[in-house]
Order: structure tokens, then C-alpha cells, then sequence
């Protein structure tokens, strides 16, 4: 009896065991020639109905292969790959992006070389300009195609603008001319006379324009000396809120989103960030008319840049890379994938499909296309130096310029500061 | 179960016939004994191995092994190496955040805690006395408690305490001064507190449990000795409640310094990383700066603070805490 008990046990329990097991490698190999592919991506809720269609034209294309779609905002996207990293379980394809993460995968050799699918054809990019191309390299390696470009941008808005009997800002526009605005925009209507800079991307382009990079080039210290630069920027900022011109961060942390900024609303006129965030701006802005220019400062030629808006990569434990290479091929050279999901992804990086597109673009693309057009003729090339660190150095630089900002430290202390923090991040 | 008694009914029988037969019995059972227990035991590690396994392969190792990863420079990607107490000394001497996020952690727990712990019982008490539909009741005022760890909840507290929200319009239309709740340094940590008094829901029940459990008997006869109900509380309901007292604060304490929703949703550690809570700064060591070694030896360092709270309270419990069984 005992040993029927035992028996029934160990039967009830190697079934639980196998039947675990059994469905993982039932998804892994699949029956047939089908091959499932795992594709994750961030972004907000119209990026992702668009590239789920996007997928789905895929599918119609090549049968063989299925993708099944992952997807989040912005926010817990990296912290969500970095544990599937750390399980070697990364997707086959992946939305990655330029700078610091592109830089800390690329460290760790967890994305796969692509150059090889490039010269054999499977990923298409004859005629993508090499500055383009070598944003995704990294150490001689092809780690990411860029999925289009993208630009820093100075949103204003025209109507409030002429409300205040303000200029409308052109590229030639300095330091002193934006401040200015700010400050008439702000005595006319009452309303603020600007959106406060937030450091992130902020402080690296003021520093390109005054000629300085942020971090040294081998990523070992930061690559300016002089902390009157920081302390310049703080004060520039600090004033504004000082007077009342822009708004401190407890109002900034109260927007929910691109669709709630200041500038949407009418509550301020100017707004210094990505271009593809464009058409989230307009729609969300109704009847206000925007435009867009670029930064503010007499060498902004030097201080502006082309950033990959992303980039598509396929990680190094795929067992389908030629498969992932086709996805990211379809949507580079598809025309369609353009058609439905529009600049969102930054302007095509491949030239047949910008002209194909420019045929019917609507107000707000076209105004994008020409913008990165502008920016083309007008820029520098990117920097991408990035210690891996520099997550958290960035990190250490909002925090400094939210106590700045906050009153609790003086600009020169929290130049200081910065520099400090930087220092025992860089060092260890 | 079966087998058991299919074994044990021949013994009575022979037990009759002799003595020294009875004894050989004896003699042989007690080896079979053992056997049998053994077997016994193997049965019921069988039936409770899906939890054993789970527990092993989902707590216990990962536990185990985050203590490795504490002497180690793991960034989640590479392969951990070996680097001694680096990182301890790295947080106790070289990291103001770490020190910060302890601060707004210890003062969280140590407002927030008597603040639900005080609130739990007042509501109970009240709860106790209310003779119809105390369903209904009880079951409102657990709600918040259930949706409580929630997200939801959370991103509702964002819109109550924001700039436009709930509790600046009311603030506005009695004509007081409104205010940027969780944009002020010096508010923000409150709105937490609040959020974290608000959800007594749990301690509130053991609290309801433990009020019934005293008889009413007491409370008749100190009346007749001319007690009022001010009285009544300290000398018989307090005392009596000790133990679940006890029991909720414990719970209470180890709940608060593990927080994380409410920071990582309300005001993500901002402004200024007022509400910066431990176990949030943990979580962006760990997943934003890939700095997982560092951030397991941050979670043994809460251990030992949290495993030093509960022998505090523990060896403080006798000269506090009455139980029923003992004497008086």
C-alpha cells in the first residue's frame, strides 16, 4: 500500500516536473519550419499600435516567422531587459538606444555584430550616410541599425508667441535672445515665459556649443575643467525661476507625459527636446500652431548633433538572428512600415523611402523632415564617449540641479558638487 | 494510514496468548518502527515537496546567493568577482545617498508606523461598538488595505496631492492657501505617511479580533465598581490587547522599512530625493545603475536593521505585553 503511495507521489510529481519544463521547449523549437521571434520596444500607446501593424504586415510577408510583441513605456524598459540580461534571456530583437546603453550592452558583448548581415545583403542600408551607420557601431562592431534620426529641437509656440508681440525665434537665435524672449513672453501674458531645461540632454548641448564634451574621450573624467561652465547653466536657469520666468521642479513634476507639457497647453512658449516628439506635441496641442528651430547659441552649429532615435539590435543569445535581421531589414526598407508609423521612430534613415515619403507627408512630418534637413547642414558630429557609468552620473547631475533649483545649493556649489559626485562615480 | 491498522490488529491477538511472546514482539517491533517512520517521513516530504521546492530553489537560494553577490562587483551582465567588504565600505564611508535614503527611511517608518498602528485601533474600537452591519462596515474600511499595495492607489495619491488635484480644491474653496504637495521638499514625505496611515485595513481586523476576544464580563464588573470608559480602556482594554499590540507592531515596523510602491509611484524619490526610501534607492542601484552587488549588500544591511527592530521590540515584550495564561 505504502509503496503504491510513494509511487503515486513520485508519478504526480515527475508529471508537475515535466509539464513545466515541456512547455518551454514546446515555444522554443515549435513544430514545423516556424520560427517564433521575441521582440521588445518602449514607447507611448500609439507607437505601439503602430508597430503591432507594423508586425502584422510583416507576418503576411514571411508566414515563417512570428513575432511575439513586448512592450512598455519608457520608464522600467531598461530595468526590465537588464534582468532578462542577467537571465540570458534577452529578446531576438530589441528597440535599443544610442549613448549610454547602447555602450553598456555593447561592454558586456551582449548584442550581436550585424556587419555580417549587411554585407551579405540580408539588411539592406546601400546609400544610409556613414555618420548614420556609425552611430550603432561600437569598438569596430555593428551593434544597432538606427531605426531613423532624431535632433534636439526648440518647440515654441507661435500663437502665444505673437500674443506677446514676440519674435518668432530663427536659427541665429543666441543665449541672450532666448532669455529675453522669455522674460517679454512672461511680462506680456503672465503666463511662464519658458519650460525649465532639464540637464539630461540640456547640459551636454550647452556644453558642445561652448566647445566641451561631457565626459573626457576615453570616459574617465568629465571632459570639461572649468566648473564656471555648470555653474553658467545653473545660474541661467536659476534666474529664470528666480523671476518667475520659467517654473521650478514642482510644477514640471506635475506633467503627466509629452501630451501635458507646458507648451501644450499654452502655459509657456518655448520647449527644448527630441524632434520626433513633434507629432505628440501637435496633436496633443489642438489649435495652437508650433514650430520648430534650432537651439539657442551663436555657435549652436557646433553644439547641435544627429542622434539615432533608436536603434533596432539583435541580441547575442538569439538562436534566430537571420530571422530578427529580416524584421529589421522589412522595416528599414519597407515603405509601409513608414506609412503607418510615420517620423515616430525619427526620420527614415534610408534616402528612396524620405523622397517616396515626402510625396504625401502631412504638416507636421514634413516639418520634421525639413527640421532634420536643417540639422543635417547644421551640426556636429554626435558624441559618444559614454563611460558606462554614465547612467549614473547623469543620474548624480539631475539630482544636483534639482537642489540647485530647489534653492539649497548655490550654483558654484553645485558645480561643485557635480563635479565631485562625478569623480567617485567615474573613479571605481 | 491504512496500512497502519492492517499491521496493528494481528498484535491484541498474540498479546492474549503469552508473555514471553509478547516481549519478542516488543523487541522486534521497535526496529520495524523505525523503519516504518522513516518511510513515513519520505511520504511526507513527497506530498509538501512542490512548496519545499519552491521555497529551496525561489527563496532559499536566491537568498543565499544574494548574500554572495554582496562580496562581489555584480553588474547583472558580467560574471561577479570577488571583491571582499568593498562595497560596504564603499556605502558606509563613501555614499551621502545611502545615508539619505536611511534618514527618509527611518523617519517614514518611525512616523508612519504609530500613526496606522493608532489609527488601526481607534477604528477598531469604534468598529467594536457598532451593532448593525458591521460587515458592511468592516469591509469598507478594508478596502484600502486591499487595493492598497496597489499601483492604482498610488497614481490616485498623485492626482489628490498634485497641483490641480482634489485636496488643493477643497483647500481653495474654504479659501485657505493652496499648496504644491508633493513638489515641496518638506510636504512630500507626508503625503507618504498619509497614503501609508491611510491602509490600517490589516491591523485594524487583528485589532477587531483581539477587542472580541475580551470578555464582556470585565468591563460589567469594573462598571459596577464605578469605572468610566476612559478608565475602562487603560486598565482592561489596553492591557488585555498587548499581544496583538505585539504582534501588529512587529508586522507594522518590518512593513515600513521595506516600502517601495508608494515612492517608486507617488513622487519617484523626488524632489530632491526627499522621499527617496531605502529599498527604492536598492531597487536603482540594482536595475538603472547595474549595480546588483552593491544593491544585495543594501538589502543584508536592511536585514540586520530590521532583524535588530524585531529583537528590540521581542526583548522588550515582557515588560509591556500581558498574556491572559500567565498569572493575572
Amino acid at each position: 500500500m505504502k509503496k503504491y503511495i510513494l509511487l503515486c507521489m513520485i508519478l504526480v510529481l515527475s508529471a508537475l516536473l515535466s509539464a513545466c519544463s515541456d512547455t518551454t521547449s514546446e515555444a522554443d523549437s515549435a513544430d514545423g519550419d516556424q520560427v517564433t521571434l521575441r521582440m521588445t520596444w518602449w514607447g507611448s500607446q500609439s507607437r505601439h499600435d503602430q508597430t503591432q501593424e507594423i508586425i502584422k504586415k510583416f507576418e503576411e510577408e514571411y508566414p515563417d516567422i512570428k513575432i511575439e510583441p513586448e512592450f512598455t513605456g519608457f520608464d522600467g524598459y531598461f530595468e526590465k531587459m537588464a534582468a532578462q540580461a542577467a537571465g540570458n534571456d534577452l529578446p531576438d530583437i530589441m528597440q535599443q538606444n544610442f549613448g549610454e546603453y547602447l555602450n553598456q550592452y555593447a561592454d558586456k558583448g551582449l548584442l550581436a555584430d550585424l556587419s555580417g548581415f549587411v554585407e551579405d545583403g540580408t539588411i539592406d542600408v546601400e546609400g544610409v550616410s556613414d555618420t548614420v551607420m556609425e552611430s550603432g557601431m561600437k569598438d569596430g562592431k555593428l551593434l544597432g541599425i538606427p531605426t531613423g534620426t532624431n535632433a534636439l529641437a526648440a518647440f515654441y509656440n507661435k500663437t502665444l508667441l505673437d500674443e506677446a508681440g514676440v519674435e518668432v525665434p530663427n536659427e541665429n537665435w543666441t543665449w541672450e535672445d532666448y532669455v529675453d524672449a522669455a522674460k517679454k513672453v512672461h511680462d506680456e501674458t503672465g503666463k511662464f515665459g519658458t519650460r525649465l531645461m532639464e540637464p539630461k540632454n540640456l547640459f551636454e548641448y550647452y556644453l558642445r556649443e561652448k566647445g566641451y564634451k561631457l565626459f573626457n574621450d576615453d570616459g574617465t573624467d568629465l571632459g570639461y575643467t572649468d566648473d564656471k561652465l555648470l555653474e553658467g547653466y545653473f545660474t541661467l536657469n536659476k534666474e529664470l525661476i528666480d523671476d518667475g520666468v520659467a517654473p521650478g521642479y514642482d510644477t514640471i513634476q506635475q506633467i503627466k507625459g509629452v501630451e501635458d507639457e507646458l507648451i501644450v497647453h499654452g502655459e509657456a512658449p518655448f520647449d527644448f527636446r527630441w524632434s520626433n516628439q513633434a507629432t505628440a506635441l501637435t496633436s496633443a496641442a489642438g489649435e495652437q500652431e508650433l514650430g520648430m528651430t534650432l537651439l539657442p547659441g551663436s555657435n549652436n552649429t557646433q553644439g547641435m548633433y544627429l542622434k539615432p532615435a533608436m536603434l533596432w539590435s539583435i541580441s547575442e543569445n538569439s538562436e534566430h538572428k537571420e530571422e530578427a535581421a529580416k524584421f529589421i531589414n522589412f522595416f528599414t526598407n519597407n515603405i509601409d512600415v513608414y506609412e503607418i508609423g510615420g517620423s515616430d521612430r525619427g526620420v527614415p534613415i534610408k534616402e528612396e523611402i524620405r523622397s517616396e515619403m515626402s510625396s504625401d507627408l502631412n504638416e507636421t512630418d514634413q516639418k520634421v523632415f525639413d527640421y532634420i534637413e536643417l540639422v543635417t547642414e547644421n551640426s556636429s558630429p554626435i558624441d559618444s564617449n559614454y563611460p558606462p557609468q554614465s547612467t549614473e552620473v547623469l543620474a548624480a547631475l539631475s539630482e544636483v540641479d534639482e537642489l540647485v533649483m530647489y534653492g539649497e545649493l548655490t550654483p558654484e556649489e553645485g558645480a561643485k558638487q557635480f563635479r565631485e559626485k562625478a569623480m567617485s562615480i567615474l573613479g571605481r | 494510514m491504512i496500512p497502519k491498522k492492517s499491521e496493528h490488529s494481528p498484535a491484541p491477538l498474540e498479546e492474549v496468548s503469552t508473555n514471553p511472546d509478547l516481549k519478542k514482539k516488543v523487541n522486534s517491533v521497535k526496529p520495524r518502527r523505525k523503519v516504518k517512520s522513516d518511510n513515513h517521513n519520505v511520504t511526507g516530504y513527497l506530498f509538501i515537496s512542490p512548496f519545499l521546492i519552491g521555497f529551496f530553489s525561489l527563496t532559499i537560494f536566491p537568498i543565499l546567493y544574494s548574500f554572495y553577490l554582496s562580496f562581489t562587483d555584480y553588474d547583472l551582465l558580467g560574471t561577479p568577482n570577488w571583491i571582499g567588504f568593498d562595497n560596504y565600505v564603499r556605502m558606509f564611508t563613501a555614499d551621502p545617498t545611502f545615508w539619505k535614503s536611511m534618514k527618509v527611511t527611518f523617519f517614514y517608518a518611525g512616523v508612519a508606523v504609530p500613526i496606522r498602528l493608532v489609527f488601526a485601533l481607534l477604528v477598531a474600537l469604534a468598529l467594536n461598538k457598532v451593532v448593525e452591519m458591521v460587515g458592511l462596515y468592516r469591509t469598507l474600511l478594508y478596502l484600502p488595505s486591499i487595493v492598497g499595495g496597489s499601483i492604482a492607489i498610488s497614481i490616485m495619491w498623485r492626482q489628490l496631492f498634485g497641483n490641480d488635484g482634489a485636496v488643493n480644491s477643497i483647500l481653495a474653496s474654504i479659501g485657505l492657501p493652496t499648496h504644491s504637495w508633493l513638489g515641496d521638499p518638506d510636504t512630500a514625505i507626508w503625503t507618504l505617511i498619509i497614503l501609508y496611515g491611510w491602509q490600517f485595513g490589516s491591523s485594524m481586523l487583528i485589532f477587531l479580533a483581539g477587542l472580541r476576544n475580551i470578555p464582556n464580563t470585565y468591563y460589567e464588573a469594573s462598571s459596577v465598581d464605578g469605572a468610566g470608559p476612559i478608565k475602562q480602556f487603560f486598565i482592561i482594554t489596553l492591557p488585555l490587547l498587548t499581544p496583538v499590540i505585539l504582534f501588529n507592531t512587529i508586522m507594522q515596523v518590518i512593513q515600513g522599512f521595506m516600502a517601495f510602491t508608494p515612492s517608486f509611484v507617488v513622487t519617484n524619490g523626488g524632489p530632491v530625493n526627499s522621499t527617496l526610501l531605502y529599498v527604492l534607492y536598492m531597487y536603482r542601484r540594482a536595475f538603472e545603475y547595474f549595480d546588483m552587488g552593491y544593491a544585495s549588500a543594501m538589502a543584508w544591511v536592511m536585514l540586520v536593521i530590521i532583524a535588530i527592530f524585531t529583537a528590540i521590540i521581542f526583548k522588550s515584550s515582557p515588560h509591556w505585553v500581558h498574556y491572559e495564561s500567565e498569572n493575572k
